[in-house]
């Protein structure tokens, strides 16, 4: 739709107008002229800088220009889009623009692109000061078309993610949690930058692969904290800037088919189940392709003898650890609220189960865990018996974990109503965190083993015969688990479906 | 016989633990205003949003202009309008400018005249250029009013536009609603406050616990309701007036100071006929006030009081 006549855009335009836009572009070009003007200082008089050459001092202002316009678009515009959107929302303004008949695309990109358009000024005079910099220490232009792309393009997935952010939640600043993930997976992802997912996701790698140029000859120790090469996805070198363009696109299609079918009629679900299970299995194919090339399929004997990778050992771990963390995302996005799901058995006049199990966040666990068992199996595949229980144990570990997740959040939101939450988040501590925690006190490693996290991420960092015997016993006792909570689950469900509607409010 | 223009039919929207309106069916007919009246959570918001597409319902079917909100959304958008209890507007535009925004979303043709119009129904002209932040609480619900009528929708929806009025405010909405009413618009007002919408509709449906009690004409449902409840007052030979009255056979008979009030079963030209004897027979009556016809006696005698 044309921008000039999106009333939503122009209103949000009109609105900047109004609370002034100038100060903003002021202070933006007072940070990017203060950078600029640091290697003008250098070029005149290179005595007093530490730097070897011109190219070098540039790049560091220019990488410094680049900190600061990903601070101000993707940071400052996702604030700014999902609190535009709450506030919006509360104030009944996204009802009233639903009401007409603009078509939800419109009124999604209205917000999307017509919110954050004091940040995207402020972007266009950094990027402006940026080139300048670029120009002046003769570097290649090329960085600063790349850099300003992969900007570009998180800022835009960055502003998906926030009209998600501003549908989902009342508060804005809940927005943020859908960023502590984010930030959580990147603290491991510097350790090995080439083969961890999140690097190309938020195109970290790309920005800093462009800054450092052609790759030269490393040795092995420098490949697993290597930022020059091009990373490889089941062995084939794939450009990273393409990398993270192409997984921000793809993702960012489930963001934006999400947020339009939202505003379409907002009692839909967030995701569809194929479009779970879609972004779940890409991000699992292009994460496990990215670490095929460490054991290519023969996981972990092969080179245990001479120890060429044995720092990677531990990135399946990490790997699982990772998968748990977006699978849970995915499916507290997909779980539905039990009482949409009554009304939608009193709609069709079906009192029985199987319309919980069809909605349920349940099942769509169980094609979770398959997907990842299918991405994972490939490093297994001409691997040893023993490598074999470790993926075994590993993906019973998922199909565990996923499961008792999704039973315990629709348990929780059964049983405790608005209290579901903080329940959700105690039985998850005593599950997950607190056999740590006990083991920390009674000094026993086995206690930890307990922990619905432990079989999985134990058996992938270092497969032997005895903890693995430990790991499939408390998988069993995982299981029994899960199976009370699903008796539990389905005896809340039968509970809710059978109940009748009081007549009236307050009856 | 009138077309009916607004077809709402079994409509239920369940709540967590309550159905909100349960099974409710309303036709208005084109020119109607039909006051949706009931205690608070009687479920008039809800049926309001759910006649808009806003509330999801779990059964029933809505149509505006013969165009089913389940199927064509699109096409009913069009044709209704919905303005909400309270004022969503954007602080920092002006009123013109709130309503260029609506004007541009609702692709209506030559904007800015229409947007004139809708100002000055509104009785807003002079504040055109006033943010919508510096506009009183009246204001603001008669700019929404003019966002509404801005695509000369077929139905209007108003739920209860007076609310968080104060007193000024509510004689200006209600001298904007006759204006609507006279301008032929068919209009389906909720409302608890039963004299804002009395004299002013010419239907009305009781809504009690998501139930519709009754509908109608208020004529009709004066009918239905039987009794009318009189107050009569005289100057004179008040005897012969109480005699008249107790052979006429009237109920409840009760003397009051210089006059009666009592009950009455029959319809308004007896009551007429009753008024005229009383004249002819030399009684100078003084007041004379028929209550059957108003939509608070109406609301009192339907039981839905026992919720207030």
């Amino acid at each position: 739709m044309n921008l000039n006549v999106n009333p939503i855009f122009l209103t949000q335009k009109r609105l900047l107008y109004r609370a002034g836009v100038l100060a903003a572009i002021l202070i933006a070009a007072l940070l990017g002229l203060s950078l600029l003007s640091g290697l003008i200082a250098y070029l005149a008089d290179p005595r007093d800088f530490d730097f070897h050459s011109p190219q070098e001092a540039g790049k560091i202002f220019y990488a410094w220009t680049i900190g600061v316009e990903i601070l101000v678009l993707a940071m400052g515009g996702f604030s700014k889009i999902s609190r535009v959107l709450a506030d919006d929302r509360k104030a009944g303004l996204w009802d009233s623009n639903r009401l007409t008949p603009m078509k939800p695309a419109a009124i999604v990109t209205g917000y999307w692109l017509g919110s954050p358009l004091r940040e995207a000024y402020m972007g266009a005079v950094l990027a402006g000061t940026g080139l300048a910099i670029v120009v002046l220490a003769k570097l290649p232009v090329t960085l600063w078309l790349g850099t300003q792309i992969l900007v570009l393009s998180t800022t835009l997935f960055f502003g998906l993610l926030a009209l998600l952010a501003g549908m989902a939640f009342q508060r804005p600043q809940s927005g943020i949690v859908l960023l502590l993930p984010v930030v959580l997976v990147q603290m491991f992802s510097f350790v090995f930058p080439k083969f961890i997912i999140t690097n190309f996701v938020l195109p970290t790698y790309g920005i800093i692969n462009l800054f450092r140029g052609p790759a030269r000859a490393i040795n092995d120790y420098d490949a697993i904290r290597d930022w020059s090469t091009w990373p490889e996805i089941f062995a084939q070198p794939v450009p990273p800037v393409l990398l993270s363009l192409g997984l921000q696109l793809v993702m960012g299609i489930f963001l934006w088919r999400a947020v339009v079918r939202k505003t379409t009629n907002p009692f839909q679900p967030l995701l569809l189940r194929w479009e779970a299970t879609a972004i779940f299995a890409l991000l699992a194919v292009v994460q496990h392709g990215l670490i095929w090339g460490i054991w290519h399929g023969r996981f972990p004997t092969a080179f245990a003898s001479n120890n060429r990778f044995s720092e990677l050992d531990s990135i399946l771990s990490i790997v699982h650890g990772g998968t748990i963390l977006v699978g849970v995302l995915i499916l507290s996005f997909a779980s539905p609220l039990p009482e949409r799901v009554r009304v939608e058995a009193l709609r069709i006049g079906s009192g029985n189960l199987q319309l919980v199990f069809s909605r349920s966040a349940v099942s769509l666990a169980l094609a979770l865990a398959a997907v990842a068992a299918a991405a994972s199996l490939p490093h297994f595949i001409l691997s040893s018996g023993q490598a074999w229980k470790a993926w075994a144990l590993a993906v019973g570990n998922l199909f565990l974990f996923f499961m008792m997740f999704s039973l315990l959040l629709e348990y929780c939101r059964l049983r405790f109503k608005r209290r579901a939450l903080g329940f959700v988040a105690l039985w998850l501590f005593v599950l997950c965190l607190l056999p740590f925690v006990l083991a920390g006190v009674f000094s026993s490693e086995v206690i930890a083993k307990l922990s619905f996290l432990a079989p999985g991420t134990v058996a992938l960092a270092g497969p032997d015969s005895d903890n693995l015997k430990y790991l499939f016993e408390w998988t069993g006792i995982h299981f029994v688990v899960v199976l009370l909570l699903f008796i539990e689950w389905r005896r809340q469900w039968r509970l809710l479906i059978a109940m009748p509607s009081s007549p009236t409010p307050g009856s | 016989m009138s077309t009916p223009v607004l077809i709402i039919e079994h409509l239920r929207v369940d709540f967590p633990e309550v159905v909100a309106v349960n099974d409710l069916s309303l036709i208005v007919e084109a020119g109607d205003v039909c006051g949706l009246i009931g205690p608070n959570g009687a479920g008039k918001t809800t049926t309001m949003r759910a006649v808009s597409g806003l509330q999801e319902c779990t059964r029933g079917s809505v149509k505006v202009g013969g165009h089913e909100l389940a199927q064509e959304p699109e096409e009913l958008k069009r044709r209704l309008g919905f303005m909400p209890d309270f004022c969503p507007v954007y602080d920092q535009l002006t009123a013109t400018e709130f309503l260029d925004h609506f004007a541009r979303a609702y692709d209506v043709p030559d904007r800015t005249k229409r947007i004139g119009q809708c100002l000055e129904l509104t009785w807003l002209t002079e504040k055109r250029d006033a943010l919508c932040e510096e506009l009183s609480r009246g204001m603001k619900q008669r700019l929404v009013l003019a966002k509404t009528l801005l695509p000369d929708p077929q139905v209007l929806l108003l739920d209860e536009p007076a609310s968080g009025l104060d007193p000024l405010g509510r004689i200006e909405l209600r001298k904007l609603l006759l204006k609507l009413r006279d301008l032929g618009k068919t209009v389906l007002i909720s409302s608890h406050i039963l004299t804002e919408l009395s004299g002013f509709c010419n239907k009305a449906a009781i809504m009690e616990r998501g139930k519709l009690v009754m509908s109608g004409t208020i004529a009709e449902l004066g009918q239905i309701m039987g009794r009318r409840q009189v107050s009569v007052k005289w100057r004179n030979a008040g005897d012969r007036a109480m005699q008249i009255l107790k052979g006429a056979g009237v109920i409840n008979l009760e003397a009051t100071a210089q006059g009666a009030t009592f009950e009455f079963d029959g319809d308004a030209d007896a009551l007429d006929g009753l008024l005229k004897t009383l004249v002819v027979e030399g009684v100078r009556v003084t007041e004379w006030r028929g209550r059957g016809d108003d939509l608070e006696q109406i609301f009192l005698q339907s039981g839905a009081r026992e919720l207030m």
